[in-house]
């Protein structure tokens, strides 16, 4: 958790980690439980790589994280392509934020998940569905914080821009947004987080509605009374939340390198 | 006369509060929507007055029982084990090589993912609830106390030790005060993930409670008590929200100064 | 051990580590103060004055060299060393009393001599009827002399200030300076004063060190007393406002201040 790592520090934090993983196995062996109940961490290893050649369900691993990629890409990305220009013309216009703000503070403090049933009404069971709840997750954070980083603009900096002659669309979009990025990626890296949460809890709520994705393969694991299935899934998906943040943060550092 | 600008948007905010009411209410009236879709406000209130009937044989007040009280309990155990887990870590240098790894393999499994394993553990019961909120709730609670520590400023430090302030004099005196309100900021954190975390678990299996009314509703087809039930669930979010920011305040007023 | 307030500098020297290697902050640094003294260091910004001062206060360890107060060597801090800082530091959790209290507190006096000693001390900054106020609800320079009043409290041996004022405007400043001549002649401990200002230290000292650019070393040592044209009374006693219009003030001012600005060069 520090952010300055030495490679003496790597090594030790390796070691600690080796640590925990054989106290997992030390305490599977005391127990002496069933495999299905707590396995040991080869056994959830073994699992999952077996599961990338031999499907289950749908497909294969990859099956299962392609499909489960694609809901939360369709549900982050609208939420991305409401909630910045929202959020942009919200910090603009005091009328707007005064129209729009009331209605979103009602609806936001509806947890995303209990959005599932109303989703179904609307879409069917399918994709579209679980692309609804992932939005109402994603959306909140990238709506305010793009709104947040416009209005915490220095006013002098958009206020040397007009000087300068530009317009206000040109203001906009070469002033405020740049200046607002660190803040609206903020928001960007929270809302995909929200919404791999929520998407994991729409496929496990979801039951039997699901044939893929990685919360099905969660869920089949606890029907089938295998924990190695759903102890290697969750430690799948978490690698992947890990993955998908690191890649927001690269994209991060790239387009802001003028902040120090 | 020139109006108020707060009057003016208080003006705009009713009005599209308003709007969007009369929309609604014209839309269902009129038949042009199926009830399923969106019901009316008179199907809500129907549904209100089911559900304190006993809808589904369930008894009205059995539903915050479930739901808050399993809530609460989990909460309060992952915020005290929590914070004095992400203070320790921060203070004390092995403490944190021997927990960070651990911490830092739990963060990025959502809360949900938990649900079935632990329905597989143990069962649909009580302590399967508690346990899946406390996980929920214990991450942001030991992740913004240790930041809270870390990032207290070198000179409050140095004041106290200057002043002859040592060890656990130290901590307590000044280095968990001044950390407090980011604290606290972890803790309402904790506190939404908690709730959502406890509807999630109740729409996957539960016997009362909101996510029980959520769940039946859509089972039975009937969308004014799934809207009951979003609305209850939001309406306590709210309402615990906001009671957090008060007490909040009354504990770390100079917090407010910061934004 | 001695109960003197003299401060010996034996060969102090500071290096850091940094991403580019080993920096030095301090050449070997030799100095004695003496009891009671007020002693004022300036010099340009980097120079290593706000090390000496963590140093002396024993927040940090020298790399090589020790100090020692009263002949004992300086090894951790403690209220008989307290320091002021420039941002105030004050507990923003605590009342004005709760602050000047928490020094006493910690160090074990019972409660009726506290309360007694912290009205008086209130009493002597000017702040009765602010008891109760947090440090939010007060003015920059009220805030510091909060915070000079909970390290006098202790009735340090040193007194450290870490250029206490220039967080201030310079009305507050000014003010604040006759202020602390003030509150420091009722106990007398011997001060080390870090400023930017001239003007600060000329009006202050009793010795001033101008310190030379990175790696910090003393550069000259002056006594402002053999430049005032009456020597029977310090300046630092009469007003501000009368001392600056004096010519030896003024010349004084000036050659410190030359020897400040060759320091700074054109690395600016």
């Amino acid at each position: 958790m520090k952010t300055v790592i030495k490679s003496s520090d790597k090594f030790q934090h390796v070691l600690v980690l080796c640590g925990w993983f054989g106290g997992w196995w030390l305490l599977v062996e005391l127990l002496n439980v069933s495999k299905d109940f707590l396995p040991n961490p080869l056994e959830v290893a073994q699992r999952m790589i077996t599961l990338t050649y031999d499907p289950l369900g749908a497909g294969n691993l990859f099956v299962h994280a392609q499909a489960s990629s694609i809901r939360l890409l369709s549900g982050f990305g609208a939420a991305l392509v409401l909630g910045v220009p929202l959020g942009l013309l919200m910090a603009y216009s005091r009328v707007l934020n005064w129209i729009v703000s009331p209605i979103f503070e009602l609806f936001r403090y509806v947890p995303p998940i209990a959005w599932a049933p109303f989703a179904l009404f609307w879409f069917g069971a399918g994709n579209s569905a679980q692309a609804y709840v992932i939005f109402t997750s994603a959306f909140p954070p990238i709506l305010i914080n793009t709104f947040l980083g416009v209005k915490l603009i220095d006013q002098n900096l958009l206020n040397a821009a007009a000087s300068l002659g530009a317009r206000t669309w040109t203001v906009m979009t070469e002033v405020a947004l740049p200046a607002a990025f660190p803040l609206i990626m903020t928001g960007v890296r929270i809302g995909l987080a929200g919404g791999w949460m929520a998407l994991i809890a729409a496929e496990i709520v979801a039951g039997t509605g699901t044939r893929d994705g990685l919360g099905y393969l969660i869920l089949q694991g606890q029907m089938q009374l295998h924990a190695d299935l759903t102890i290697g899934a969750m430690a799948f998906i978490s690698v992947i939340g890990v993955a998908l943040d690191f890649v927001l943060r690269r994209v991060e550092t790239h387009f802001a390198t003028w902040k120090a | 006369m020139k109006l108020k600008s707060s009057t003016i948007q208080n003006i705009f905010s009713f009005g599209s509060v308003g709007m969007m009411l009369a929309a609604w209410w014209a839309i269902t009236s009129m038949g042009l929507i199926r009830p399923l879709i969106l019901p009316s406000p008179t199907d809500v209130v129907n549904g209100v007055i089911d559900i304190w009937n006993g809808y589904l044989g369930v008894p009205f007040w059995n539903h915050f029982t479930a739901s808050l009280s399993v809530m609460l309990i989990g909460y309060f155990s992952a915020a005290a084990i929590g914070v004095s887990m992400g203070v320790a870590m921060a203070w004390v240098p092995l403490l944190d090589k021997i927990f960070s790894p651990l911490i830092s393999a739990m963060r990025p499994i959502p809360p949900p993912a938990w649900i079935p394993l632990t329905i597989l553990w143990f069962g649909i019961d009580l302590s399967a609830k508690v346990f899946i909120v406390f996980v929920a709730a214990v991450v942001p609670c030991v992740l913004n106390s240790y930041q809270a520590i870390k990032n207290v400023p070198p000179d409050l430090m140095n004041a106290g030790r200057s002043l002859g302030a040592k060890n656990t004099t130290l901590l307590f005196e000044v280095v968990i005060p001044s950390g407090l309100p980011v604290i606290l900021g972890g803790m309402r954190i904790a506190l939404g993930t908690a709730w959502a975390t406890i509807v999630a678990a109740e729409l996957v299996v539960s016997l009362a409670g909101f996510g029980f009314l959520i769940m039946n509703g859509y089972r039975n087809l009937e969308s004014n008590i799934v809207f009951c039930g979003m609305l209850a669930v939001s309406m306590v979010g709210f309402l615990m929200n906001m009671a957090f920011v008060r007490i909040s305040r009354r504990v770390v007023p100079w917090a407010a100064e910061k934004k | 051990m001695s109960d003197s307030n003299d401060l010996l500098y034996e060969d102090v020297c500071m290096d850091f580590e940094s991403a580019s290697g080993v920096i030095r902050a301090l050449d070997p640094f030799s100095f004695q103060a003496q009891p009671n003294e007020f002693v004022v260091i300036v010099g340009p910004s980097g120079c290593g004055k706000s090390t000496l001062l963590h140093i002396t206060s024993g927040l940090t360890n020298p790399t090589s060299g020790r100090v020692l107060l009263g002949g004992e060597p300086i090894l951790e801090p403690g209220p008989d060393k307290a320091i002021v800082f420039q941002n105030f530091s004050l507990f923003p959790w605590k009342t004005v009393y709760e602050n000047i209290d928490f020094g006493l507190r910690i160090n074990g006096m019972p409660t009726e001599k506290r309360q007694a000693l912290i009205k008086d001390y209130i009493q002597l900054i000017g702040l009765n009827g602010f008891e109760k106020h947090f440090p939010r609800q007060l003015s920059g320079g009220m805030q510091q002399r909060v915070a000079i009043a909970r390290s006098f409290v202790l009735q340090p041996r040193v007194l450290l200030m870490d250029e206490p004022f220039a967080a201030l405007d310079a009305q507050n400043r000014q003010l604040m300076q006759e202020e602390l001549v003030r509150i420091w002649q009722t106990q007398n401990p011997t001060v080390l004063f870090i400023t930017h200002s001239v003007e600060e230290a000329v009006f202050l000292a009793d010795r001033i060190i101008v310190m030379t650019r990175r790696p910090g070393r003393i550069k000259e040592v002056l006594r402002p007393i053999e430049h005032m044209k009456d020597a029977s009374v310090h300046w630092r006693s009469l007003p501000y406002d009368d001392v600056i219009r004096r010519q030896d003030f003024q010349d004084l001012r000036a050659h410190v201040w030359q020897q400040v600005k060759s320091e700074i060069g054109d690395r600016h």
